[in-house]
């Protein structure tokens, strides 16, 4: 395109800066700068050969506009030069998009991080976090815990038994340290079960050491149940038992309010029902208010706003009287947690199993 | 426990929903279950604990939603408006007979109590009404002679029986041991076989029924029967437990004795199974129920105090609500305050003989608890007496090792501690295997004696399941006759380095795993040492044996072929895994000797050399050589090349080391270092015959 210089400046100005909004490239800027200021054919060397011919009037008219469009003109290419060479990147850049080189980083499993965030909570309160055999006897699983002989739990079907008892040094060790401290108790008995809760822990922490008591006891714990969407034969549980003068049911009501909004959200509410454990009186379940609907009813809580978590209670005094305490001086209150059911309640997973398929594409979508 | 709210409510005016009473009930120790519509009735269903048989029974439930809603309970129903007249006999001789029948208990320790009563009957369909009460309960109408004693069951608690009196031999009834060879056909039809001890009821003859079991088919009542006896008796809990569980026959009757059922019920049960009799038109007693009740025990008074109320709930609960709730529930309540001392005040109760669960002042507690509402329970905390024990350290420690896995690309898996026999066998080094004699199925028959097999097959499961590059580790206990001990296990397959559009691709191998030990050893502080080693579960020459301070504490290398061909690993696939004992690592860590070195301030020194040695001769064996001959100053060796192949003779190997050369006291000199060079470079061309390139 030509440009006709008997346009005036003001107008040939107005035209430019049109031009120059639409310049997108280094290309288009180089052509513009061609038309307008170039040495030969642009629009100031036209403007200016015209003048050359023009009476004196116009040229003392137009001679100075022209001059200050041409200088105003390259500065404006110069600026839009610049702008467009901050905007190239240069030729050694690399292309962001690609993906990057993963360093290797493994992911927790699920329940792993729940035993942990469990174990903080209660660290933070003051707790110790103990963990213990997982072969028992059946004194320490089931006797000591208020549970004689013929309680149903001891049932084959609800309980893993050792084919052939056994009597490892370390445990023929650890009784004889129980019988030392209170001669009163259990002579050594061989190892005959899985226990089926980390209350047996318990026990052997009473047994060894006088009260107060203040810990948590974590870990895998057996029980005869065939695998399905909510039950495997193997589970982790967090057992918490506080032993003291004048512990209360309503402490035990404030420390599970605490670690329920820890695990599960601010103002998350606890609801305690009466229940019926042999090793606690009172006893009581423990509902959390439903995370899915805040207590408003949904098909998860089956619209009660309400879903169990943990049973708990006062310390029955007959524990008490089977580790050497006295029931009247002391009280204590004791409950047991599902560590999968936390973990299928807090990701929303839907089956059990998940947890010991130990498929990758389920563990990475937690983090560390 | 089901029951129809119409006939809770002959007990109780609660006008109430049955939503209202369901939720109300769920927090005073009775969860509701289920409701469901019967016709214009309700069915709810209530989860009863095993503590409290008393409440598989309308009047039981009854009792539990008068005491919450604060409404007096009608120990006797509207339905008993029908009342028996015949007089109550209250024998108290072991032997006593009803209208000529002589009942006889030759064993009052497994039944202290055994009423009966002699009727003519005319045996038929019961009232559609009577029908309907216990289909909704879930009790299937038989006849009404039979629906007596379920309805009697159902809404008192107390198991009946009706025998055909025609049919007892002898006319004699007779609660005694079964004898040795004795047999019964119950009430199913199946031929039962008694052993001693088990608790009958005979005639003069033979065993007619399973005491609190199941009656006998023999005197079953039938269309044909005319004279029946009807039975209600207090037998022994443990008695009827272990019969229960010896002849795998759970009923209604023995869930019920073999919980606890009330003493004091036979009398009161058999009265109303009369008054229904008649009521419905079935038949009439004939004589006066007799009831042989030897020896009727003292009810025992447990003491309350009113402080451990507030001690043990941590909520304040006023004397007349606990006067209140106790007396509801049927207790009798006295008061102890009168001349106890202030801190001692409290009361006198004596429990309902139905509540068999009421032995200690916690009991008591727990009754007045719930009642008052644990929803008035404040939140508190407990008091620290003294500053918190330590935790287990294996707990910092696992940690520890985890984190440091984590971080070198291994995911955490968790498997069952329980494994197939056949997987558990490899690992079992000599030693018996712990086996369960329950296993849940041959899948989970041995207890893990390592944590390899368990995570061989969660990596073929992730094989199998188009998973290429596999890491995963494992923190968790192992079992062996000798006790338990924690292990870390890792297993690695696939790539050992990122799968990246712009590098080269390499399959893991022996050093990768070898570069995760000695990382694991670096942050736990310990010095480890390699040596071949000889599992069979390894391939020979990939796999080494580690050790600290001349314990070995694990092993790793690629696994056998046959192994993870058994495992149903891809063929073909190398999978290379490691296992140690953290006990052990623990054990041998200094972690807490641990004092930090202070930075050199002197300039360190390298120099490299080349050497040319039999290629038979191990990297370490040069090392050695090299260490021994060195001057104190040296302070790293490092291999960075070895070379075999072109420009090298057959059976050489050219190794290249970089040593560092440092003091911590001096600036070292050239003539010092050069001389330490030449010490070295003689060591190795003496010893190992050695040829500098």
């Amino acid at each position: 395109m030509t440009i006709d210089p008997s346009i005036g400046p003001d107008k040939a100005r107005e035209l430019f800066r049109a031009e120059l909004a639409d310049v997108r490239t280094d290309a288009e800027l180089q052509a513009l700068r061609t038309r307008w200021v170039g040495r030969k054919g642009s629009w100031v060397s036209a403007f200016m050969e015209a003048l050359a011919t023009a009476t004196p009037e116009q040229k003392k008219a137009f001679g100075r506009g022209a001059n200050e469009l041409k200088k105003e003109v390259e500065a404006a290419i110069a600026e839009r030069e610049a702008a467009l060479a901050a905007t190239r990147r240069p030729a050694d850049a690399v292309d962001i998009t690609l993906p990057g080189r993963p360093p290797r980083l493994g992911h927790r499993h699920p329940l792993s991080l729940i035993r942990d965030e469990v174990g903080a909570i209660f660290t933070r309160l003051g707790y110790q976090v103990l963990e213990g055999p997982e072969i028992e006897d059946d004194y320490h699983n089931f006797e000591a815990l208020n549970m004689p002989e013929e309680h149903p739990a001891r049932d084959m079907q609800d309980t893993f038994y050792l084919q052939t008892p056994l009597m490892p040094a370390a445990h023929a060790a650890t009784a004889e340290a129980i019988a030392l401290r209170t001669p009163a108790l259990r002579p050594p008995q061989p190892l005959t079960l899985l226990r089926t809760h980390t209350s047996a822990m318990q026990i052997r922490h009473m047994e060894m050491n006088a009260p107060p008591v203040r810990l948590v006891a974590i870990g895998p714990v057996y029980r005869k149940d065939a695998l399905d969407l909510t039950h495997t034969p193997m589970f982790h549980q967090v057992e918490g038992l506080v032993v003291g003068k004048g512990v209360t049911l309503a402490d035990l009501k404030g420390t599970l309010a605490a670690m329920a909004e820890a695990l599960f959200g601010p103002g998350t509410g606890v609801r305690f029902r009466p229940s019926f454990f042999p090793y606690t009186e009172p006893s009581a379940e423990v509902d959390i208010q439903c995370i899915k609907c805040k207590g408003a009813g949904c098909a998860m809580c089956k619209r009660t706003g309400w879903i169990e978590i943990l049973g708990s209670g006062m310390v029955h005094p007959a524990v008490f009287e089977a580790v050497g305490y006295d029931p009247n001086e002391v009280t204590g209150f004791a409950f047991g947690m599902g560590v999968e059911r936390v973990a299928l309640l807090k990701w929303g997973v839907e089956d059990i199993r998940l947890f010991y398929e130990n498929d990758l594409r389920f563990l990475e979508q937690f983090g560390l | 426990m089901k029951v129809l709210l119409s006939w809770i409510r002959e007990f109780v005016d609660v006008p109430e929903s049955p939503e209202d009473i369901g939720k109300l009930l769920s927090v005073r120790g009775l969860a509701l279950e289920g409701l469901e519509p019967h016709g214009d009735d309700v069915v709810m269903d209530f989860d009863v604990t095993a503590n409290r048989p008393d409440c598989l029974s309308m009047i039981g439930i009854a009792r539990e939603i008068a005491t919450a809603y604060n409404r007096p309970l009608r120990s006797e129903g509207d339905g008993f408006s029908h009342r028996h007249t015949a007089a109550t006999a209250k024998a108290v001789a072991l032997r006593t007979s009803t209208d000529g029948l002589p009942i006889t208990i030759e064993a009052p320790d497994l039944c202290p109590r055994y009423a009966g009563a002699v009727a003519d009957v005319t045996v038929g369909p019961s009232p559609q009404w009577l029908q309907d009460r216990l289909t909704a309960c879930g009790i299937r109408s038989i006849s009404n002679v039979v629906d007596i004693t379920n309805y009697v069951l159902l809404e008192l608690g107390q198991p009946m029986h009706a025998f055909d009196l025609a049919k007892l031999g002898g006319g004699a009834i007779v609660v005694r041991r079964a004898k040795p060879g004795e047999s019964i056909k119950t009430l199913d039809g199946k031929l039962r076989s008694l052993s001693p001890g088990m608790l009958v009821i005979a005639d003069a003859a033979r065993a007619q029924a399973i005491g609190g079991v199941m009656g006998g088919a023999d005197s079953e009542v039938t269309a044909a029967t005319t004279r029946i006896v009807f039975e209600a008796a207090y037998f022994n809990p443990s008695s009827v437990r272990a019969t229960s569980k010896a002849l795998g026959l759970k009923t209604d009757a023995s869930t019920r004795f073999e919980r606890g059922m009330d003493l004091t019920a036979p009398a009161r049960a058999m009265a109303r199974a009369c008054a229904l009799l008649e009521q419905i038109g079935a038949g009439k007693a004939t004589g006066t129920i007799v009831d042989v009740f030897p020896q009727p025990p003292t009810p025992r008074p447990v003491g309350l105090e009113r402080a451990s109320i507030s001690g043990l709930l941590g909520m304040e609960v006023p004397d007349a609500g606990v006067e209140r709730i106790l007396r509801s529930l049927g207790f009798d309540v006295k008061s102890a305050s009168a001349k106890a001392t202030a801190g001692h005040a409290g009361w006198s109760i004596t429990a309902p003989a139905w509540r068999v669960d009421i032995k200690r002042p916690v009991d008591l507690i727990e009754e007045v608890g719930r009642h008052h509402g644990f929803e008035h329970l404040p939140s508190t905390f407990p008091g620290v007496q003294q500053a918190p024990a330590a935790s287990d350290p294996r707990i910092v420690r696992d940690r520890r090792v985890r984190t440091a896995l984590l971080g070198m690309g291994f995911s955490e898996a968790i498997t069952f501690a329980f494994i197939e026999a056949t997987a558990a066998e490899p690992f079992l080094a000599g030693l018996d295997p712990i086996a369960l004699a329950n296993p849940l199925s041959e899948k989970f028959a041995v207890m893990r004696p390592s944590l390899l097999p368990g995570l061989i097959d969660a990596v073929s499961h992730n094989r199998r399941h188009g998973r290429r590059d596999v890491q995963l580790l494992e923190i968790g206990t192992r079992f062996s006759p000798r006790g338990e001990t924690r292990g870390a296990a890792f297993a690695w397959t696939g790539l050992a380095t990122a799968d990246h559009w712009s590098g080269a691709r390499r399959e893991v191998d022996f050093f990768d795993l070898k570069g995760v030990i000695e990382q694991l050893a670096a942050v736990s502080l310990v010095a480890v040492t390699f040596a071949d080693a000889d599992q069979a579960y390894l391939v020979k020459g990939r796999s080494a044996k580690i050790a600290v301070g001349g314990t070995t504490v694990g092993v790793f290398g690629l696994l056998d072929g046959a192994v993870a061909a058994r495992r149903d690993l891809p063929p073909g696939d190398a999978v290379y895994i490691a296992e140690i004992n953290l006990d052990a690592l623990t054990a041998a860590a200094s972690l807490e000797t641990l004092r930090a070195a202070p930075l050199p301030r002197y300039p360190w020194v390298v120099r490299d050399i080349s050497i040319l040695v039999d290629d038979t001769l191990s990297a370490g064996a040069v090392r050695g050589t090299i260490r021994s001959a060195a001057p104190g100053f040296l302070i790293d060796v490092r291999e960075f090349d070895r070379y075999q192949g072109k420009g090298i003779p057959d059976g050489k190997v050219s190794l290249s080391f970089r040593l560092t050369f440092q003091s911590f006291e001096r600036t070292l000199t050239d003539e010092e270092v050069q001389a330490g060079m030449q010490h070295i470079i003689d060591a190795l061309t003496r010893d190992l015959q050695a040829m500098q390139r």
